[in-house]
């Protein structure tokens, strides 16, 4: 009996999930490298605020910040450039042979690298908030379970965008990612609140989805809304349309990057 | 019934960026039609360049043809590619993919997934693969410790963990000793025998693999297919002409041999100041003047053998040159 | 091997190296994106700047903080382009074996290879001292600047930065390419470490300590010495004891301690990859 397609999408998912679970588990050095040190980087940006006397509450948006610099890393680096790495490794046209969507290899990707990603992300919170005291008065629990939902939601879609875009064009693509990196940190306010950018500049970065998320979950795991953008409702409702947008747009943009790199002969080319 | 692969006035140009952003067209494929029917095993013979390689990933979905049309179990490989891949799979030669941190068995399971194929099914078809290949002890060893030739029999396993109804073998037996190439060989032959109703296209520039293994061989030069038929008949084309090899010392050149009269066509290969040449003549009688022609080059003729036409004997009378010199670079 | 064909190796890795890191795109864009990384990178630390003193940027603190930062560009930049090559040639170009089957010193090539990321660091350090004197109010004056004390330096720290660069490419050579951030998170140790961008003063007495010990934390005071002049010395109390020739001293000796180390743990990692059979492994997933 045939496969459904949904079925088949459901176990490439999960087989590639598996592997990059498995991987991680097979050689551990990522947990010193990819979790205990991404702290020390966080508490240099804690020790800033520091030796600038700023306000507690910011050793909170740091240590926060630091653990969503974990997620974005893992869209930018171990998901929209792994189809880059799939073509140099010989990989992607056997994904592509097969009866698959690409955005389930990608999913599974996701979602096996969210296991090192929330264990670095878990590290910097727990440890950073208990090295330093930030104390959460979490006030609506369920709203900011959704709004980190969505923003990640958001995220990877963002990240399967990139990824088609990856698939063709390699090195430029890598290199974008690498350029977008430090923008991203200053735009999104990873280490300080994005209303500090001005108006208008936040309201551009809140195309990240991290902006926006960021901005929520501050908000509202320090049961204060001083320093905060827009209210969380608000932005819970952006990053619906934002994970709906760019899941739908990445779709696309992999259908029209496959139909490209078939019709340049680039799917299969290595080292462009 | 719809022939298994059809491919008709297939086109596929490529542009080539020279230096100083000019730009040349290089014809992978110049309108090739071709039918394989069902439970065949096609061989597709030709040199490097030759095309071989780009027919095979437009008939798998990786690249489009710059026009015509080709047709895999009578579906459009352009308009349905996804309703294409649910029926295929394929194998390189010399493919070194796969995650090094994965162990065999984990490698041809995850890609068992991507074809659906139920986990249970999987197992058994995985140990029975790696049975047939000879990799059962090596079923829990991790890629990065395979050797070349086990690696390609990993590979080879996983192009057929999903038991598809046509597949691609891009020179599967390229890079490998005699003896995995052989054992490759061997399970090829098996698995379209016990299966009918699936197909095999094999593209390989070896000819005895294409002698020993193909129904039928198409051989393709520069993008055009210049003779398709079974190995039996090809052979026949040049049956009625004589075929000799000569090993011959000293010998300083032979354009000369060439345009003697009888001569029909000449392939040599000059190693280690020995030249081999191999003559189709149009009688027998002609290989006195031959060797006449060669003594009075003062060369000495150190071996002689009459052949039975090959394949190659055959790719040398439609080119006029030898399997061996490489067409890559136009 | 005679010196002269060191230096045929080294030149060759370090055009290699450059291709590597410019090919990708034309020289406009590339131009773009060298300018734009180093400037949104020092644009983070003035947004948290501005925001907690709201619009105060003529200060000896934020001069302190922002050249710091600057110069720490050489740190992760130079870090990553030595030690990346290692995963880069073994798992992407499948290369590696291939250097190391030749007559040329691994050093070499790694040293080579990163120069790239060296230049590119020196262009992007400039911008963004260039910008910090134009746009922020750092007190930066080009007839001011203690120019041989600040080459001096440079090239002792760079090459603590390129030892450090070694010890890091000898991680990589035994172990997996997770997501190749390891020189990032080293990076962002240093960060935390050194003094880049707060004084070291702020830090636990236990992080003072390893601060102390790393040749950077001496490094990145000298450079602001060299660039600020005494403007900035008592931003820290704990480094600001040090005269020029002091920080240079213990500068010295500190990289070349650590130049011993590198090579030494480098040596292991490279019988250990071998031992193990790593030097052509793939191990990305």
């Amino acid at each position: 009996m045939r496969a459904s397609a949904l079925s088949t999408n459901l176990r490439a998912i999960w087989a590639r999930a598996y592997v990059r679970v498995v991987g991680a588990n097979r050689e551990l050095s990522w947990l010193f490298f990819d979790t205990f040190l991404p702290l020390l980087g966080t508490a240099a940006y804690v020790f800033i605020y520091k030796a600038m006397q700023a306000p507690p509450e910011f050793t909170g948006f740091v240590i926060l910040g630091g653990a969503m610099t974990a997620y974005w890393m893992n869209v930018l680096w171990n998901m929209a450039s792994q189809f880059y790495w799939e073509k140099e490794m010989g990989q992607l046209e056997l994904f592509l042979i097969a009866p698959i969507s690409p955005m389930a290899i990608l999913l599974g990707m996701a979602l096996g690298g969210m296991f090192m990603t929330t264990v670095r992300a878990g590290a910097v919170l727990i440890l950073g908030s208990l090295i330093f005291g930030v104390k959460f008065t979490v006030q609506q629990p369920l709203m900011l379970a959704l709004i980190f939902f969505l923003t990640m939601a958001a995220l990877y879609g963002l990240g399967m965008l990139f990824a088609s875009l990856f698939m063709l064009y390699g090195r430029e693509a890598w290199h974008l990612s690498n350029l977008l990196q430090e923008p991203v940190y200053l735009l999104s306010g990873f280490y300080f609140p994005v209303r500090g950018l001005g108006f208008w500049v936040a309201a551009a970065a809140s195309l990240i989805p991290l902006t926006l998320g960021l901005d929520g979950i501050r908000q509202l795991a320090f049961g204060g809304r001083g320093w905060g953008f827009i209210p969380p409702e608000w932005e819970l409702a952006i990053l619906a349309l934002l994970s709906i947008a760019f899941i739908s747009f990445a779709r696309r943009a992999l259908r029209l990057m496959e139909e490209l790199g078939k019709r340049e002969g680039r799917l299969t080319l290595r080292w462009q | 019934m719809h022939p298994a692969i059809e491919v008709i006035q297939l086109k596929r140009l490529f542009r080539k960026k020279q230096a100083r952003r000019a730009w040349r067209t290089v014809v992978a494929l110049e309108g090739i039609d071709l039918e394989i029917q069902e439970g065949e095993l096609f061989g597709v013979l030709g040199p490097n360049g030759a095309g071989k390689t780009t027919l095979i990933k437009i008939l798998a979905t990786l690249l489009l043809p710059t026009s015509g049309q080709a047709l895999v179990d009578g579906i459009d490989v352009v308009k349905d590619p996804h309703e294409v891949r649910r029926r295929i799979n394929m194998v390189s030669g010399g493919e070194h993919s796969g995650y090094g941190i994965l162990t065999v068995k984990e490698t041809l399971w995850m890609f068992s997934q991507f074809y659906g194929v139920p986990t249970k099914v999987a197992r058994e078809r995985i140990n029975e693969l790696l049975r047939v290949v000879g990799l059962e002890e090596e079923a829990n060893t991790k890629i990065n410790r395979l050797s070349t030739g086990m690696r390609q029999k990993m590979n080879f396993a996983r192009g057929f963990v999903s038991d598809p109804k046509i597949v691609f073998l891009d020179e599967p037996t390229l890079g490998l000793d005699v003896g995995a190439a052989r054992d490759v060989r061997s399970f090829i032959k098996s698995w379209v025998k016990e299966r009918p109703g699936k197909t095999v296209l094999l593209t390989t520039h070896y000819m005895t693999e294409a002698e020993e293994l193909c129904d039928r061989v198409a051989i393709i030069d520069r993008g055009k297919i210049l003779a398709c038929d079974t190995p039996e008949n090809l052979q026949r084309r040049v049956k009625k002409e004589s075929i000799f090899h000569l090993e011959v010392e000293g010998l300083d050149s032979w354009d000369g041999l060439k345009g003697l009269p009888g001569v029909r066509q000449l392939a040599a290969t000059s190693r280690d100041g020995f030249t081999e040449l191999r003559f189709i003549l149009e009688h027998e009688d002609v290989l006195t003047h031959l060797l006449s022609a060669i003594a009075e080059q003062g060369s000495r003729v150190l071996y002689l053998r009459k052949t039975e036409p090959t394949l190659e004997d055959v790719f040398i009378e439609l080119v006029g040159r030898s399997l061996e010199v490489d067409t890559t670079e136009r | 091997m005679a010196v002269n064909e060191h230096f045929k190796a080294f030149r060759t890795a370090t055009k290699l190296g450059w291709q590597i890191e410019s090919n990708w795109t034309d020289p406009l864009l590339f131009a773009v994106y060298s300018v734009i990384k180093p400037v949104a990178a020092s644009l983070i630390l003035v947004f948290m700047y501005l925001v907690i003193t709201r619009g105060k940027t003529g200060t000896e603190l934020f001069a302190y903080i922002y050249v710091g930062n600057a110069f720490y560009i050489f740190v992760g930049n130079v870090l990553f382009g030595i030690s990346w090559v290692i995963h880069d040639d073994r798992e992407h170009y499948e290369m590696l074996k291939y250097i190391y089957l030749s007559p040329i010193r691994i050093y070499i090539y790694l040293l080579g290879r990163g120069m790239a990321k060296l230049f590119v660091s020196a262009i992007s350090v400039a911008i963004a001292l260039v910008f910090g004197a134009l746009f922020l109010k750092v007190p930066l004056g080009l007839f001011e600047i203690d120019y041989p004390y600040l080459f001096g330096a440079l090239l002792i720290g760079l090459a603590g930065i390129i030892a450090f660069g070694i010890i890091l490419a000898g991680v990589c050579l035994i172990t997996a390419r997770h997501s190749g951030g390891i020189s990032e998170a080293i990076a962002g140790a240093f960060y935390l470490l050194c003094g880049v961008v707060f004084p070291l003063d702020v830090l636990p007495g236990w992080a003072q300590a390893i601060g102390r010990a790393l040749p950077s934390t001496y490094w990145i005071e000298a450079m602001r010495r060299a660039a600020l002049g005494e403007k900035i010395i008592g931003v820290s109390q704990l480094l600001g004891r040090l005269s020029e020739g002091e920080l240079l001293l213990v500068l010295l000796g500190t990289t070349i301690g650590l130049v011993i180390f590198s090579h030494l743990f480098f040596k292991w990692a490279e019988q250990r990859a071998r031992h193990r059979g790593l030097l052509d492994q793939r191990t990305n997933y």
